[in-house]
Formats: C-alpha cells, sequence, structure tokens
C-alpha cells in the first residue's frame, strides 16, 4: 500500500450520524426513521439488500437528496454546511460519474478546483490508487475497475477524514476487490471513518468491523460484527451432496429449514451438526462435504431482510 | 464561489462540445463574409466588390453575429445539459454541495466563454475580413475604424444569448431537446410568431429572442447589423432600442433559469 502523504493522528476521524432520518417518495418510504452512528476509525459495512435505500441515506448524507424528515452529519454538522466538505468528507456514489473524453488527470485537477484543494494532489491520490501510468489517458477508454480506482482517487483528492463509498466494488476483478478491502482497512487504519455499503456480504464479512443492516428503509441490526454474530445462536450448515433434491425432501419432513444454493449444494439452518449427521446417515444420503459455518453474516442478514423467519421452513427452489 | 467558477472554467474547456462549437464558428464567419462580400457590388451579387457603406462595414465587421445567434445558446445549452448526460452532476454537487454556487458559477463560465465566442468571430472579421476587403480595393482603417461601434453589441448579444441557452438547459435538462429547444426557438418558432403576429394582429413581435438580442447588436451599429431585414421593412419591423432589446434578452436568460433553478435544479439527484 503506498504512503499517504499527509499522515495525521490515528484520531483523525468524525462520527456519521443519522438522526430520525425520513425519506418518502410519494408513498413510498424509502428510509424510515434511520438512527446509527458511524465511528472513526473502523470500518462500517452498510448493508441491506437492493432496493432496501442504502443509496437513498448515503445521498441524504451528503445533500443530493432532501430528507422528509431527520438529519445526517458528519462531525455533528450538515454536509452542505461543512466549509470546505471535500476536505472532510470524501465520496465514491457510482463509477459512471466521468465525461468520457476527459483525462484522468484533469478531472482529478477540476474537482480539486471544485474542493479548494491543491492540483498536485492530482499525481498523488492517481498513485495512491494504483493508476499513475493512466493519468494522460481518457476515461471514456477505461474499464469499469479503473473508473472504480479513478472515482476513489476523485473521493481522497481533499485527504478526507470520513471516506463514504456506496457499492465501491461493483465492476471488480478480483484482485481489484482484494485491492479494495486492503484499501479500506488501510484508510481506516489510520483512523479515518470508512463507511461502505454493498449488498456482497462474503466480501464484507472480510473487510468490517462494524455492520449496520437495513431493509425496507429500516434499521435492522447495527454494531460490531462480533456483537451481531454473537447474538445469533442459529447455526448454519452447507450439505455438498449429488442427491440434493432428495435431501431436501428428507430435510423437508423433518420440519427443517433449508436453502438451495446449487444444484449439488444445500444451505441448512437453525439445527447443529449433531441431529443433522444421524438424520441423513439414517436415510443413507451420499455426503460430499457437510460444512459448520456457525451463524455467518449471510445467515443473519438472510433472516434480516427476507422476512423470512428461522422458525419457518424455506422450500426448495 | 471562486473554487467553483474555476472548476467550471476547466469543465468547458475540457469539453468537446464547445470546441465544436468554436469550430464551427470559423467557416460560418468566413461564409457570410464571402455573401457580403458577393452583395457588395452589384444589386444582383453579381461581382465582389470591397464594402463601400458605413452600414456594410460594419456588417462586415460583426459577420460573426449570425453564428453567434446559434452557437452562443448551444454553449449555455451545453454547459449545464453535459452534467445530466455524462451523469457528472454527482459529482458536481458532492464538491459544491451548494447549489445556487453552482448555478452562479455556470453563468460566470457561460458568459466568459460566450465573449470568447465574440471576440474569436471579431478576430475572424478582423483579420480574415479585413484582408479580403482589401484585396477586392478596400482598406484597412475603414473597417476597423468601426470596431468601437459593433464590438460592444457583438459581445453583449452573444452573452445574453449564451445565458438564454444556459437557461433553457436548466430548465429541460437533457441536452439534445434544450438544443432543438432553443435553436427551434430562434430559427423556427420566432418567425412563425413574428409572421403570424404581423399578418393577423399587425403587431410587431419584436421581443422575441433573436429579435431582441439583434437590438442589441444592432443599435450599436446604427440599424443594419444584427437586425437583418426587419429593418426599414415596415411598421411591424422596427427593432427595440439596443437597451429595450437587452433587457428583454436578459429576461429571456434569466426567467427559464430561475424557473429551473426552483423546478428542476433543486430536484433530488438520486
Amino acid at each position: 500500500m503506498p504512503a499517504v502523504t499527509t499522515a495525521e493522528s490515528p484520531t483523525r476521524g468524525l462520527p456519521v450520524e443519522f438522526k430520525d432520518l425520513s425519506k418518502h417518495f410519494g408513498t413510498v418510504k424509502a428510509v424510515d426513521n434511520l438512527a446509527f452512528t458511524v465511528e472513526p476509525g473502523r470500518v462500517t459495512g452498510f448493508l441491506g439488500p437492493n432496493g432496501s435505500g442504502k443509496t437513498t441515506t448515503l445521498r441524504m448524507l451528503l445533500g443530493l437528496v432532501r430528507p422528509s424528515s431527520g438529519e445526517a452529519t458528519v462531525g455533528g454538522q450538515r454536509y452542505r454546511d461543512i466549509p470546505n466538505p471535500s476536505g472532510k468528507v470524501g465520496a465514491v456514489l457510482e463509477a459512471t460519474s466521468f465525461h468520457p473524453s476527459r483525462r484522468a488527470r484533469t478531472h482529478l485537477r477540476m474537482v480539486a478546483r471544485a474542493g479548494g484543494h491543491d492540483e498536485a494532489r492530482a499525481d498523488v491520490v492517481l498513485e495512491l490508487v494504483g493508476l499513475p501510468g493512466d493519468a494522460k489517458r481518457k476515461v471514456g477508454g477505461f474499464s469499469m475497475g479503473m473508473r472504480q480506482r479513478l472515482e476513489l482517487a476523485s473521493a481522497l483528492i481533499g485527504d478526507p477524514d470520513v471516506l463514504i463509498l456506496d457499492e465501491p466494488s461493483n465492476g471488480l476483478d478480483p484482485q481489484g476487490i482484494a485491492w479494495l478491502r486492503d484499501f479500506m482497512r488501510y484508510l481506516a487504519g489510520e483512523g479515518r471513518t470508512v463507511l461502505v455499503s454493498s449488498h456482497l456480504l462474503s466480501e464484507m464479512a472480510q473487510t468490517i468491523d462494524n455492520a449496520v443492516i437495513i431493509s425496507h428503509g429500516r434499521l435492522m441490526a447495527q454494531g460490531s460484527l462480533e456483537s451481531i454474530t454473537a447474538g445469533y445462536t442459529q447455526q448454519s450448515m452447507q450439505a455438498r451432496t449429488p442427491e440434493a433434491d432428495r435431501l431436501c425432501d428428507v430435510l423437508n419432513g423433518a420440519g427443517m429449514k433449508f436453502r438451495r444454493l446449487g444444484h449439488d449444494l444445500v444451505g441448512i439452518d437453525g439445527v447443529k451438526p449433531e441431529v443433522v449427521g444421524p438424520l441423513l446417515a439414517s436415510n443413507q444420503i451420499v455426503l460430499y462435504e457437510l460444512l459448520n459455518q456457525g451463524a455467518d453474516l449471510e445467515s443473519i442478514f438472510l433472516e434480516l431482510t427476507s422476512g423470512l423467519g428461522f422458525g419457518e421452513t424455506g422450500k426448495p427452489s | 464561489m471562486i473554487n467553483a467558477v474555476r472548476s467550471e472554467l476547466l469543465k468547458m474547456r475540457t469539453m468537446p462540445g464547445v470546441w465544436v462549437c468554436f469550430g464551427l464558428a470559423f467557416p460560418l464567419t468566413v461564409l457570410i463574409m464571402w455573401a457580403i462580400f458577393a452583395g457588395a457590388g452589384g444589386e444582383a451579387g453579381h461581382t465582389y466588390s470591397y464594402v463601400q457603406t458605413l452600414n456594410d462595414r460594419r456588417v462586415l465587421l460583426g459577420a460573426g453575429y449570425f453564428s453567434i445567434t446559434f452557437l452562443a445558446p448551444i454553449t449555455g445549452v451545453i454547459c449545464i445539459t453535459s452534467e445530466y448526460r455524462q451523469k457528472t452532476i454527482t459529482n458536481t454537487l458532492v464538491f459544491t454541495p451548494i447549489r445556487s454556487r453552482v448555478l452562479g458559477a455556470k453563468i460566470v463560465v457561460t458568459a466568459y466563454w460566450a465573449i470568447l465566442m465574440a471576440l474569436l468571430t471579431l478576430v475572424i472579421t478582423m483579420t480574415v475580413g479585413v484582408f479580403w476587403d482589401v484585396q477586392l480595393g478596400g482598406s484597412v482603417s475603414s473597417v476597423l475604424g468601426q470596431a468601437g461601434a459593433v464590438v460592444p453589441g457583438l459581445i453583449g448579444a452573444s452573452i445574453l444569448l449564451a445565458l438564454f441557452g444556459l437557461g433553457f438547459g436548466v430548465l429541460v435538462k437533457n441536452q439534445v431537446a434544450g438544443i432543438l429547444i432553443t435553436i427551434g426557438t430562434v430559427f423556427v418558432l420566432e418567425n412563425i410568431l413574428v409572421a403570424l403576429a404581423r399578418g393577423v394582429l399587425h403587431y410587431n413581435l419584436n421581443w422575441l429572442p433573436s429579435d431582441a438580442a439583434g437590438a442589441l447588436a444592432g443599435a450599436v451599429s446604427k440599424g443594419g447589423f444584427g437586425g437583418g431585414g426587419h429593418n426599414g421593412g415596415g411598421p411591424y419591423s422596427s427593432l427595440l432600442h439596443w437597451w429595450q432589446g437587452g433587457l428583454v434578452m436578459l429576461a429571456w436568460g434569466l426567467v427559464p433559469l430561475i424557473i429551473g433553478y426552483f423546478t428542476t435544479f433543486r430536484r433530488d439527484v438520486t
């Protein structure tokens, strides 16, 4: 990870607060009385299914969408009231927010000017996101992954204390995702506040310290990843078998909760391996693998956001 | 505000559409000059000649007015609609969250580029036009001597036409629609309305955009330049005074700008 030019104390971040934030689009409640705080020095995952209100919430924070009620603040101030806001908050919202005929460095010089920052920062942040050789290239020729990196460079132009990232791993290849994960951890390690929205749970589980889970615009859970998973005692297992259909029938007959994850893969929720194992053995189901995952982020997320509680029986899809 | 203006200046400078407008200004201005020389020496334009009357000298110097009439509004439209077309409005508002500040910067930058466009056409007429005129037998001083009478009106009209385009761009947000509405208003709708007003209502409809801009530019050159055929064409064809034309043109720019600001521009960016 390249060195950041302006290393400051690890306490440089600012808290981001959402206070009873609501947004209605006509009769649709996109965000409903959302209240939580994002702490500095940690990577906080803002998780929710598509259409759950994540983007609307972040856009309200940045003054792009006007809240119906409540407010969102950074360090106690509304974004639009912060003098020179890009020096405090950097945002990655969409990787398509570029003029295709503009060169990468020109784009960054432009946002540096808008934020009142030194234009020389353009080359610094290009180096930081791994695009130093593409400074003179037109953005129209960039891949989605390169655009994401450039968007991140834009967000970092003012060396902000708070970073807001909306689905930043969209379009990134596995190397890019791994790079982004390290980068976010690196920034949080400097004491910055990092809030990242995503629906890629397995990826987020490896990255975040804290999680905020929303569904239908409402807060479902928040806290450290450990505290959230500790609150759920339900077991989750994955069984790989050439007899997936028959396994589903057996689980259904035994009243167990399950999810069909693939043609030979079934997720079994809410029971211990000591219960499942004998059941499968007594029905002579061939197993290639039985993996005990405990209470993972994905199963918690699904329970909280799908409206399908663990007490209900899933149907094979 | 200064940061926003500096950013908008760079933004416009790196926008191909703006340079296309500037590129078109050259051949269009030369074309108009050719027409002036073609008509200067004979009644039917059979003979090319240097410009001989005071009015013709001013018309030659202000030959860029025709290209400005539609290229300046297009520049104004592009200034704002490219933000929505390329979705750069999100970044713009993240870096400058106070929207009135963004719009203020765009007004300043649009005016700046409109001045540059007017100056470009003047450079063309003062170099190519004068050289051409001298080749046909005219003198350098006879044309350049009229600069003081032409330049202020030409620049003023260019600024206000560009703001007119910016206003419609803010209002409609869609680039193609903005250009079509602006150009359609100036070149099609206005002519139809003027003709209908004259023919049916016997009313001199001289406060529409191109006539208002023409009044501002034309009055400075004592009639003729910018006014086209409307001047001296009868009781229903006279242009407004230059200051009236300027005020009317300012209103044509500001009214859609203000309506657009309070309707489309302040809306949520989702």
